[in-house]
This record gives structure tokens, C-alpha cells and sequence, in this order.
């Protein structure tokens, strides 16, 4: 797979997944407005693979943030998968991600109480599918990332690797278009975070799953189509190999 | 008619969801739950035993009104005179189908202080007042015979191991005689009555041979009339009939008189209030305090539902159902503490706890019930609603 500029991703041909405009984004502490994210423009298409990088306090998080449907910019407009998130309401927002987001976390954050299944299953009761459907649907997604066999376990009788393929499973159940992972090997040995990464590249490659990464690590920067850099809050253009 | 039942299986499944995670929540913390929910439980336990004594009270009354009996006794309460002559007077009263006087003894039976109820009463017209007790016959005419002899429930006289001819020696404590009574039978009531009913003229044949006070004194007069609608005629009958003696007399239905006794209850009743208050407030502190630390640790969690989609309602919902989960078990438990104390009373006390728990059942089970699932609500709201508001991004700091 050719590697691509931050030019080549801007001006990318067809109708792009991930249209972000002249987004700025500020916090506000008492009386001082922090800006966190200023100008920044991109598009990704359907199927991408974006990796961002940059040092803490860079941005990227927040702008993982504002395509994930998690937060809204202080100006600019951002759409994605279609819809234009900075005019959603919170609740409009809820059930876009519900239905187009799949969340990968650096702690895997599955909940303790519930099996491998269970966890899987969460994102599906959202939707109208019948008991078996869900059942089918959390099967797949547990057949996918390799842990059939592990199902009933709970978050406890797992590995940081397998919690992952777990977190990954439920990010895939309701088969969304997009993945947000943060830092998704940020917590790993290196051999499970290249089983993850792995995986992760199976589902843009045979699932067509756009995938938006951040991450510190350069190797797995590596594995994603193409690389951005964010410094104090600025898209950079950086040459990837 | 398909949009309708489509909308109430997605709502039962929505429902079905919210419970199930509700129940695995209260999983994660056995220890906390367990405690809270115990400590709620046995409050409800107090709380159950004081309304069910209170709702005891209620029972009598209702359970009086059945029967057309009226109560004469002294404008003076129970310190007054009841002259014995009174009570041929009101039998000889129209409308007026029997009557007996009534007199508690109080006595203490060997060691035991009040383990029983005692009556003095007329053989010879008990059972026509109290009519839907039954007696053997020849029971009936032996007692009559016997001046010292006496009838025992039977429920009392089973408790007790005691067969006919029992000697019961009973010690006077209001009275200065002492009763030396022989059963000469058993009687069956339709409740519980805990009681032995024994000749009045004994007692006060008695006490006038020791020219003691209280002879000549029936105590109360239970009267039974002939006709259901003519109680309140023929009680006003009677109070008139010796509203210009020396002892004039207050005669109310045996419901009243009933109610008298909760009326006396009075400043209990405001005192229970008041703990009841003092309970739900303090348990609704103790909720919101295990919520707070539930939800507190959960704040990850929290925030991972509500990026997955899960709304600021479903939150809430789920939050304020963990909470009132908690306080239904622990009310449903405590009730049942509750209760199964009550029963027990009644069985070892029944002159004091006449009714069983099964016989209370009613509307103040069910507002116990109510003011459990409250004390969820009210402490979960503030946790509940924290929850709910919490952003994803403040939830996910470290994360996303």
C-alpha cells in the first residue's frame, strides 16, 4: 500500500469519510482561553488508515476527539461519515457514534462486571437487532479478533492482549464505518501490541474499516496508510519513511 | 398496531437490558452492596414492626365492626366504677340481646408478668355477648358450675400444655385477691384472643371477704345487641339511662372502643412519624453516599457507555435503578424481618399482638414498599445525575 502526503490526503478524489475545515478549538480555565487546535483542514477517505502523532499537549487527542463525535469545535465545521458534527446536539451525537464509531482505548476500559460476551454485546443493545442477531453479531466480532473460545470470560481472566482483541471486538460489533483508537498499544508488551496492530490492519484491509489512530510509537505509526504530525496544535506535513 | 407492539418489545428489551446491568453492577461491590442494603433492610425491619403495630391496632377496630357489641364503661375511663347492678340494667334494655361484665384482672401467672389476658365475666352470658366463640356444652355447664373454674382459649390452653382441670393460679396485681382457678373447658374464637375468661362473682366474692378494694365493680359491660343498626340507638339508650346515677357511663361500639386505644396511641403515632422521617432521611444519606462511591469509581466507565452511544438518559435510568434496587431489596428484606417479628409476637404475645402479620397485610405494606424504592430515588438522584451530565471527554481524560 503507497504511502501518502498530507497534500495527497487533502486533496483526495471521490466523496471524503472525514471532512475537516478550518477547525479551531479552544478551553477555557476561569478567565484564560487555551488554544488547543488552530486551522486545521483534512480529509480522509473512506477506508484510510491515519496515524497522528505529535507531543502530549500537541492536540491530537482533542482532534481525535472532534472526529469521534465527542466534542465539537470552537469554530470550523467537521463531517463525518455525512453528518456535520459541530451542529449536533449531544444527544444527535450519542446515536450518530452509536451507529458510525467504534472506540479502541489505550486501557482497554471494558466493564469488569461483564463477560468477554457481554462486553462485546453493550454497543449492539443499543440497536433494534433481536437476542439472537446480537448474539451472531458478537460471535463475528469475537471470531475476528481470535477469542471465541474466551467468551465467558470476564475482563479479569484475560491478558492486556486479549483485553484488547476484546475492546476491538466491541468496537467492530456494530460494524461502524469509522475506528478511533488512542494509543491502542500504549499499555501492551511489544508481542501483543503487534498482534493488535496487526489486527487493526486486518480490519482496514479486508473490512474496509477507516481507521484514525494516535499513537507515540513510530512502529506503530508505520503500519498505518499515512502519518500526521500535530505540534502546538498545527497540522504539520512530515515525510513518513 | 405492528409500530405499537414494535414499540413495546423494544421498550420490555430496553428494560430487560437496564436490569440486567443493574444486577451485574450491584455484583461489583458485594461487600457495599450487601452492607447497604442491610442497612436499609434492618431500618425497614423498625420501621415495619412500629407501622404493623400501629396497622394492629387498625385491625382490631375493623375486625370489631363485624360484630353488633357495644362497650359501657365509666365517663371516668378504666379508673372509674362500673356498679355490677349496671349491668342487669342494660340486659334488661331494649334492643339489647345479652350483656356480661368485663373485668381485666391483670394477674401475674407464676413468674410471668401479664402472660396472658384474664377477664372476670358471666358464664351464663358470655358466650350469647361473643357469639361467634363456640364452647363444648357440657364445657360450658361445668364452668358455670364451678365458681372457681375458668374457659381458656384453646390456641393459649395448646401453647400451653393445659388440659382440663389445670390448676391456674393467678397472682392479683390491680387486685389484692389472688385467683386459684381450675379450667374446666376451652373455647374457640375466630382470632387469636389469648384470653382466660373466669367467673366474675369468684373475684369479687372475693375481694369482699377481704373488704378489699374494687368489689362490686364490673369493670366494663359488653353488651350485644339485637339488631346491627340500632347500636348507636341503644348506646345512647344506656348513657342516658345513667347519666343521672352516681357512675354514668360512656357506651361506644366495640370499634371505638377499639379506636380508643389507638387514639391513646396518639403521641406514639407523631413519635413513630417522626423516627420513620429521621429513618428514610438518614438511609437516603446512606444511599447516596454508597452511590456517590459507586459511580465515583465508575467514572470511566461512565464516560465509555456514553461514547459508545449510551444516552444521558439510559444513564441516569441505570443509576437511579442501581439505587433503587438496593433499597427494595433491602426494604423487601426488611420487611420481611419485620414481619416475621411481628408474627412472632403475636405467637408468644398474642393478648398483646392479637393478629397475625398475614391478618395486617394492607395499604402500609405497600407504602413501606413505596418509601423504599423513594429512599433509592431520592438517594441516588444527585449520582445519578453526575453521572448523566458527565462529558466524555472529562470521563475519558486519561484516554481519549
Amino acid at each position: 500500500m503507497g504511502r501518502k502526503t498530507l497534500a495527497d490526503i487533502n486533496s483526495g478524489n471521490g466523496e471524503p469519510l472525514i471532512s475537516i475545515r478550518d477547525v479551531c478549538k479552544e478551553f477555557r480555565r476561569d478567565a484564560i482561553t487555551i488554544p488547543v487546535l488552530q486551522g486545521i483542514n483534512l480529509e480522509v477517505a473512506p477506508g484510510g488508515y491515519l496515524a497522528l502523532m505529535g507531543p502530549s499537549g500537541s492536540g491530537k487527542s482533542t482532534l481525535l476527539n472532534l472526529v469521534a463525535g465527542l466534542d465539537r469545535p470552537t469554530s470550523g465545521t467537521v463531517t463525518v461519515c455525512g453528518q456535520s458534527l459541530e451542529r449536533s446536539s449531544e444527544s444527535q451525537l450519542a446515536k450518530w457514534r452509536s451507529q458510525h464509531v467504534g472506540f479502541i482505548f489505550q486501557l482497554y476500559n471494558l466493564i469488569p462486571v461483564l463477560t468477554a460476551f457481554e462486553n462485546v454485546e453493550l454497543p449492539l443493545t443499543l440497536t433494534s437487532l433481536s437476542r439472537r442477531e446480537r448474539r451472531e453479531h458478537v460471535e463475528a466480532a469475537l471470531q475476528v479478533v481470535g477469542l471465541n473460545d474466551r467468551s465467558h470470560h470476564y475482563p479479569r481472566q484475560l491478558s492486556g492482549g486479549q483485553e484488547q482483541r476484546v475492546s476491538i471486538a466491541r468496537a467492530i460489533a456494530t460494524d461502524p464505518t469509522l475506528i478511533v483508537a488512542d494509543e491502542p498499544t500504549g499499555d501492551l508488551d511489544a508481542k501483543s501490541a503487534a498482534e493488535i496492530l496487526d489486527l487493526m490492519e486486518r480490519l482496514n484491509r479486508d473490512f474496509h474499516k477507516t481507521i484514525i489512530m494516535v499513537t507515540h510509537d513510530p512502529d506503530a505509526a508505520a503500519r498505518a496508510h499515512q502519518t500526521l504530525h500535530l505540534q502546538k496544535g498545527v497540522l504539520v506535513e512530515k515525510t513518513h519513511e | 398496531m405492528t409500530s405499537l407492539a414494535n414499540e413495546k418489545t423494544k421498550a420490555t428489551k430496553l428494560i430487560m437490558h437496564i436490569l440486567f446491568y443493574i444486577w451485574r453492577n450491584l455484583t461489583r461491590n458485594k461487600l457495599r452492596s450487601m452492607l447497604t442494603i442491610l442497612s436499609v433492610g434492618f431500618s425497614l425491619a423498625l420501621m415495619t414492626v412500629l407501622h404493623g403495630y400501629q396497622a394492629m391496632q387498625a385491625s382490631w377496630g375493623k375486625e370489631a365492626e363485624k360484630y353488633q357489641r357495644l362497650v359501657v364503661m365509666s365517663t371516668q375511663g378504666f379508673s372509674g366504677q362500673v356498679p355490677i347492678a349496671h349491668v342487669d340494667r342494660v340486659r334488661g334494655m331494649d334492643g339489647v340481646e345479652a350483656a356480661t361484665p368485663y373485668a381485666w384482672f391483670g394477674g401475674k401467672y407464676k413468674d410471668e408478668e401479664m402472660a396472658f389476658a384474664q377477664f372476670g365475666c358471666d358464664p351464663a352470658a358470655v358466650f350469647n355477648v361473643w357469639d361467634e366463640f363456640k364452647i363444648d356444652s357440657q364445657q360450658l355447664e361445668e364452668w358455670k358450675r364451678t365458681r372457681n373454674g375458668c374457659v381458656v382459649d384453646r390456641r393459649l390452653a395448646e401453647k400451653r400444655g393445659w388440659k382440663v382441670g389445670e390448676r391456674i393460679p393467678l397472682q392479683g396485681t390491680f387486685y389484692s385477691f389472688n385467683l386459684d382457678l381450675v379450667m374446666c373447658g376451652t373455647f374457640d374464637s375466630p382470632k387469636t384472643n389469648d384470653s382466660v375468661w373466669f367467673n366474675w362473682l369468684y373475684l369479687d366474692e372475693g375481694l369482699q371477704a377481704m373488704k378489699a378494694r374494687g368489689a362490686g365493680n364490673a369493670g366494663t359491660i359488653f353488651a350485644r345487641t339485637q339488631k346491627a343498626d340500632e347500636l348507636a340507638k341503644v348506646a345512647k339508650a344506656i348513657d342516658d339511662r345513667f347519666a343521672s346515677s352516681e357512675n354514668p357511663t360512656r357506651t361506644q361500639t366495640e370499634a371505638a372502643f377499639a379506636q380508643m386505644f389507638v387514639d391513646m396511641l396518639g403521641n406514639v403515632r407523631v413519635f413513630i412519624l417522626i423516627i420513620g422521617v429521621a429513618v428514610v432521611f438518614s438511609l437516603s444519606l446512606v444511599t447516596a453516599s454508597a452511590m456517590a462511591m459507586s459511580t465515583r469509581e465508575r467514572t470511566t466507565e461512565v464516560a465509555v457507555l456514553k461514547a459508545i452511544g449510551f444516552s444521558r438518559r439510559r444513564v441516569l435510568v441505570t443509576i437511579l435503578g442501581e439505587a433503587c434496587a438496593i433499597t427494595l431489596i433491602g426494604g423487601l428484606m426488611g420487611i420481611t424481618i419485620g414481619g416475621s417479628f411481628l408474627e412472632l409476637l403475636h405467637v408468644v404475645s398474642s393478648q398483646f399482638f392479637p393478629f397475625s402479620f398475614r391478618e395486617m397485610l394492607g395499604t402500609w405494606i405497600v407504602n413501606l414498599i413505596f418509601v423504599s424504592a423513594a429512599i433509592g430515588l431520592v438517594g441516588g438522584i444527585v449520582p445519578a445525575t453526575r453521572a448523566a451530565q458527565l462529558t466524555v471527554i472529562d470521563g475519558l481524560r486519561r484516554v481519549v
